[in-house]
């Protein structure tokens, strides 16, 4: 009898996230940043992605006591439930977030991912520079389909982390449905078939590009700063052409590649537990489909007022009100942690060459402040996942000896990711250092 | 004839009115910016474009609020790949829909010769063009749509399918998505520059209906019709007469009031167990039927949205506020009783419940929207490296206004919380979704405070010092001009400001004359200089 599964069957064994092996050619990872790989069975490309979760931690209970690698450290009490997946990620703590904290939560999460201070102030503030993720694929994310895809749990604009510049968020899409249709629908094309020839597509790109000269004449009318909107739209424009491009070309052959079952209708998820898990695998496949390299998967919103399952209010009130030991507060971060353990054993189950998708990657965990109720910067949470090609070492604790600037973090993860560049942030938080203690 | 002797009949009005009043002093206006449509005008204007029976995507990119509205963050932000690729998606879906058998017939002007017909592409491509984009287009704009129209016609064998891909470039084209009132040169020397004709249409269509102008305002436009004073009050008045304005306007008070939120309420069913799914749309519908009637029914002073007794609710809103349900189905008026302590917004679900955590009430965040959205003014967040903990309720102190006391004890706190909190604390006899009560953990609610040293004891009283405060009528004003505006007010305008202020509090607060006064004004119809040949830096728009 056959002992291999069906493709459905891949995909149920990955949805409940058990391990699945399916034998793949033996591939190697590209040592630059362009490199094309899998349909000629070639080379296969790194991929970066980020982990968001609102209102912090709890530093005390998180930070490990001991610090090293391998057996060197134990997981914290906040962190114990990653066990399963220590020898695949690192933990970093003493690190700060080095700017004025002018804006609670937004200065934390802006800051470290785009390691410039942010614009504004409460009730109108936005990013001042584009965010690492979005940093990377300008490198890395022309290769596919997809440029980037963000996704979040949580609906309701202007929560979303990952940010082209000033005013220029890339929303987090909530709903799992329309997250598999913006995948996985009607342009979705089964690895190892032919290219679509459908010649509406060719319609569409002539019709991008007549749009394209409209927006061009505008540009030439308007004010500075509605120039640079309208260069934000017009390079989406350009995207989408590419992308367009694309689906005329054969994709990929990829054996780990399954095209998902549809989610469940997005009313009938009674937590939002049970819905980023739906968004976790669907990144996950279209991580092992190439449909594209960089991601931002986003649990909370950077101030989010969730009622977690066994809470009696919401989360952002218990960091600001609970006293303390916050034994709410602390088993809210429990479940989070729990989600992050979720999706990283999803990407360790997908095989990939002679390791698994996990191994050519990294993921960085982290939110916008560190203890909730102080909305404080230092002992800011950052977590790692997968080793990137090689590039990066896994079951590590690193614990600064006296406070570090955590754009080092940033920078560490451009540099795994193969982007030659040799400073990150500006200002108090810039960095040209990298955490060595983390890199081979 | 009848449209310019009404607009005689109109100026004679504006002269009896206003001829004893100041005239709109001089402004120097802010440089204008790109709109981008927001949801609900893309909705709107998708359905005037094509019928109302057509279904249109939403959900696109989402509207963003940038100091306090979402109009002023449609002025402010750009849009994501993502979003491109919405609207690029759902520009499809409508062009489709466009050309399905019985709707082509009625939006063709011309009966296709055949297959490729450029000269029937063209007409029809000048004359939807011009409603879509609001203004007519230029030969060089024409020709490369009826070339992709008869492109796409020949490739795929048919006219229609082939108009198909006209149309969904017209629909995500940057003139349909943003509103591009950009002005021009003032050819009559009353200002430098002013908007024109058309970007008046687009100004006044947007700001009083939410939609994208109809055939008689662009014709208005074309004939020049609103750059003239008397013919531009005509249209105003015909727009205010019209139905569409209701709504139109009322999207002015839910942006205003965060209304949007209400499809996200966050409440725990255990600790209130009145909540529903629909309660945040319910709540809504209250509050803006509460608007509608008094702006446009009684055409009442717009301060009584603060302290009228009439209200429109369901039976869910009457179960919630204890009240026998006025209609048996859907909304119906009801007056709160003289010995009833809810009054205006500040005793509606809307208000009380987004202003408010999951599970309890917040005085906090009700004072903050208090003092922000009713009186413009600007509270900084809190410091960071605060410590932000109230005290959990204990028998000394059961109260939320025993636990909050530690914010005005502390010096670091109270310059702020001395104005939030007080006002919120009138409020804890509604709890975090707005039903009444008179006990917080079993200790009597006390409701006492003051604003800018008028005393209050509860919502009445509060709700009357807001309705008297001088910061009230004109924080409506600049809203107002803000939201029709789509940027902050900048120096040169604050004098045209105070001046609309004067002249609504003189035309005693009501709607109609605050929205003459201000279409007719340079406030509206004066746009200030672009600085075009800056380049953007890269990186920092702003």
């Amino acid at each position: 009898m056959s002992i291999l599964p069906s493709r459905r069957t891949v995909l149920r064994g990955l949805l409940a996230g058990s391990a699945v092996s399916v034998g793949l050619p033996i591939l190697e990872c590209t040592l630059g940043p362009n490199g094309r790989a899998f349909a000629d069975g070639g080379l296969l490309p790194r991929r970066f992605g980020l982990f968001f979760w609102g209102n912090g931690m709890l530093p005390d209970r998180w930070n490990p006591t001991t610090s090293g690698e391998g057996d060197a450290w134990e997981l914290s009490e906040q962190l114990a439930g990653l066990a399963s997946v220590k020898d695949v990620i690192n933990v970093i703590t003493n690190m700060q977030v080095r700017m004025p904290n002018t804006i609670p939560h937004w200065t934390g999460t802006y800051g470290l991912l785009s390691g410039i201070i942010p614009i504004g102030e409460e009730g109108n503030h936005t990013c001042s520079g584009p965010t690492i993720d979005q940093i990377i694929a300008a490198e890395l994310g022309g290769e596919t389909i997809f440029r980037s895809i963000e996704a979040g749990a949580r609906p309701g604009g202007g929560g979303g982390v990952s940010f082209n510049g000033p005013h220029s968020n890339n929303p987090a899409e909530s709903s799992p449905t329309a997250l598999f249709e913006r995948i996985f629908g009607a342009n979705f094309i089964e690895p190892g078939s032919d290219g679509q020839v459908d010649p509406k597509i060719a319609l569409r790109r002539s019709v991008l590009d007549a749009v394209l000269d409209q927006s061009n004449d505008l540009r030439g009318r308007v004010g500075a700063a509605d120039k640079a909107r309208l260069d934000q739209h017009m390079d989406g424009i350009r995207d989408l052409e590419l992308r367009l491009g694309r689906l005329e070309e054969d994709p990929p052959d990829l054996a780990a590649c399954v095209l998902p079952d549809e989610p469940p209708p997005d009313e009938t998820y009674a937590t939002i537990r049970e819905s980023h898990r739906v968004i976790s695998d669907l990144l996950v496949m279209a991580l092992a489909c190439d449909q594209t390299r960089i991601f931002s998967n986003q649990l909370t919103h950077p101030i989010d007022n969730y009622l977690w399952p066994g809470t009696d209010r919401g989360h952002h009130q218990l960091t600001h009100d609970e006293p303390d030991p916050q034994p709410q507060v602390h088993e809210i971060v429990l479940q989070i942690v729990d989600d992050f353990r979720y999706f990283v054993e999803a990407l360790r189950a997908v095989p990939e060459g002679d390791g698994t998708l996990l191994d050519n990657m990294a993921v960085l965990a982290t939110s916008g402040i560190s203890l909730g109720r102080t909305h404080s910067l230092d002992e800011f949470p950052l977590l790692t996942a997968g080793s990137c090609c090689g590039a990066l070492k896994t079951n590590v604790h690193y614990r600064a000896s006296s406070p570090e600037n955590a754009s080092k973090v940033i920078l560490t993860m451009m540099r795994a990711m193969g982007m030659l560049v040799n400073s990150f942030g500006e200002g108090d938080a810039e960095t040209t250092d990298t955490l060595s203690a983390i890199e081979t | 004839m009848n449209q310019r002797f009404l607009g005689l009949l109109g100026l004679g009005a504006l002269f009896v009115a206003v001829s004893c009043r100041p005239p709109a002093p001089e402004i120097e206006p802010g440089e204008p910016t790109l709109r981008r449509l927001t949801e609900a005008q893309y909705v709107n204007s998708a359905h005037d474009l094509l019928g109302e029976d057509v279904f249109v995507p939403t959900g696109m990119e989402p509207d963003t609020r940038i100091t306090g509205l979402l109009a002023l963050g449609a002025g402010q932000t750009a849009l994501s790949p993502r979003g491109v690729e919405n609207f690029e998606a759902a520009a499809y879906a409508l062009a489709e829909q466009a050309m399905e058998p019985g709707r082509a017939e009625a939006l063709l002007p011309c009966s296709p010769s055949g297959t490729v017909d450029a000269a029937c592409a063209e007409q029809f491509i000048e004359e939807f063009g011009r409603r879509a984009w609001r203004r007519p287009l230029t030969a060089d704009e024409v020709g490369p749509l009826v070339d992709v129209a008869t492109n796409a016609a020949d490739v795929l064998e048919s006219f229609e399918d082939g108009l198909e891909f006209a149309i969904a470039s017209l629909l995500m084209a940057p003139h349909f998505l943003y509103r591009t009132e950009l002005g021009e040169a003032d050819p009559e020397g009353r200002w430098d520059r002013r908007f024109s004709g058309y970007e008046v249409a687009s100004r006044l269509s947007f700001t009083l209906w939410n939609t994208t102008p109809d055939d008689e305002l662009l014709d208005a436009a074309e004939a020049g019709d609103l750059d003239d004073d008397a013919l531009l009050l005509a249209q105003v008045e015909r727009l205010m007469a019209d139905p569409r304005a209701r709504a139109g306007l009322s999207a002015w008070i839910s942006d205003m009031l965060h209304l949007a939120d209400l499809d996200d309420l966050e409440k725990d069913p255990s600790t209130f167990v009145y909540v529903t799914d629909t309660l945040g749309q319910a709540a809504r519908t209250e509050t803006l039927m509460g608007f509608e009637a008094l702006a446009f029914d009684d055409e009442g002073d717009l301060r009584e949205l603060a302290t009228s007794r009439r209200t429109f609710v369901d039976r869910e809103l009457a179960a919630l506020y204890d009240l026998s349900a006025p209609a048996r189905e859907g909304f119906g008026e009801y007056v709160h009783p003289d010995e009833s302590l809810r009054i205006g917004l500040l005793g509606q679900a809307s208000f009380l419940a987004l202003n408010s955590h999951p599970v309890s009430t917040s005085p906090t965040l009700r004072g903050k929207f208090l003092q922000e959205v009713l009186l413009c003014r600007t509270l900084p967040g809190p410091p960071a490296d605060v410590d932000t903990s109230i005290p959990e309720p204990t028998e000394d102190a059961p109260t939320l206004r025993d636990r909050v006391l530690r914010h005005l004890e502390d010096p670091a706190c109270a310059g702020c919380h001395e104005v939030m909190d007080p006002m919120g604390l009138g409020l804890e006899n509604f709890d975090g979704i707005g039903r009444f009560r008179t006990h917080d953990e079993g200790a009597l609610i006390d409701a006492s405070g003051d604003l800018d040293g008028v005393d209050f004891d509860g919502p009445l009283s509060l709700a009357q010092a807001i309705h008297d405060n001088d910061d009230f009528a004109p924080c409506l004003v600049k809203t107002f001009v803000r939201y029709s505006g789509g940027r902050r007010e900048v120096f040169g305008e604050l004098e045209g400001l105070d001046w609309l202020s004067g002249e609504f509090a003189f035309r005693k607060h009501r709607l109609g004359p605050l929205v003459e006064n201000l279409t007719l004004s340079p406030l509206f119809r004066q746009a200030g200089a672009l600085d075009v040949d800056t380049e953007p830096d890269e990186g920092e728009a702003e």
